[in-house]
């Protein structure tokens, strides 16, 4: 009976390896840069935001909810000024 | 931009408002703007807030992903354009101009 402890040890690490298994994979899928589903759903409430652009004189701000209501609204994320898209 | 800027009239007269947003300063923006004739805002995101709380941002490029929300009068989300496919915005103008007949 001398190698039982040999025996938990390993049924021990198995388990931790197991546990952890998802964990890696996600670690994998974000290595390859695949971007993860979405966060927003179509039916979701948009989170309220406000930001500023610059209209040439003054810094203005724009929110969400001020269109609540009155307009739809296209939120177009793209990546860096000067760039395609 | 320069595809939401061509179909502007079309969306302006399906009541709706296109923002785009980035994480470049005002001024940067603005700049942009001018320079591909843009007259709706180009709102500013500085340190990514908005852009983590909507998901969109990514780590390889520090920045959004390329995508379009239409976000209905109720404040909700209609429809999602992912990647490649936000470039052509004939989809949102289509759905802007359904849910404007449909009322």
């Amino acid at each position: 009976m001398k190698r039982k402890p040999v025996l938990t040890v390993l049924g021990v690490w198995l388990v931790v390896a197991v546990m952890l298994s998802p964990l890696l994979s996600q670690q994998l899928r974000a290595a390859k840069n695949q971007p993860a589903p979405m966060k927003l759903k179509v039916g979701d409430q948009a989170p309220d935001f406000k930001l500023q652009y610059f209209d040439g004189n003054d810094l203005k701000d724009v929110s969400l909810s001020q269109y609540r209501g009155k307009k739809n609204v296209v939120l177009a994320f793209y990546i860096f000024a000067f760039t395609g898209g | 931009m320069k595809a939401f800027q061509q179909n502007l009239q079309k969306l302006e007269a399906a009541d709706t408002q296109v923002l785009g947003v980035s994480m470049d300063s005002p001024f940067a923006n603005k700049a942009f703007a001018d320079s591909i004739s843009v007259t709706f805002p180009l709102l500013s995101d500085w340190g990514g807030d908005i852009t983590r709380q909507y998901g969109v941002y990514l780590d390889k490029y520090k920045a959004p992903r390329r995508i379009n929300f239409l976000i209905g009068k109720d404040g909700k989300i209609l429809e999602e354009q992912l990647d490649d496919s936000a470039i052509d915005p004939t989809k949102i103008v289509d759905a802007c101009e359904r849910k404007k007949l449909n009322r």
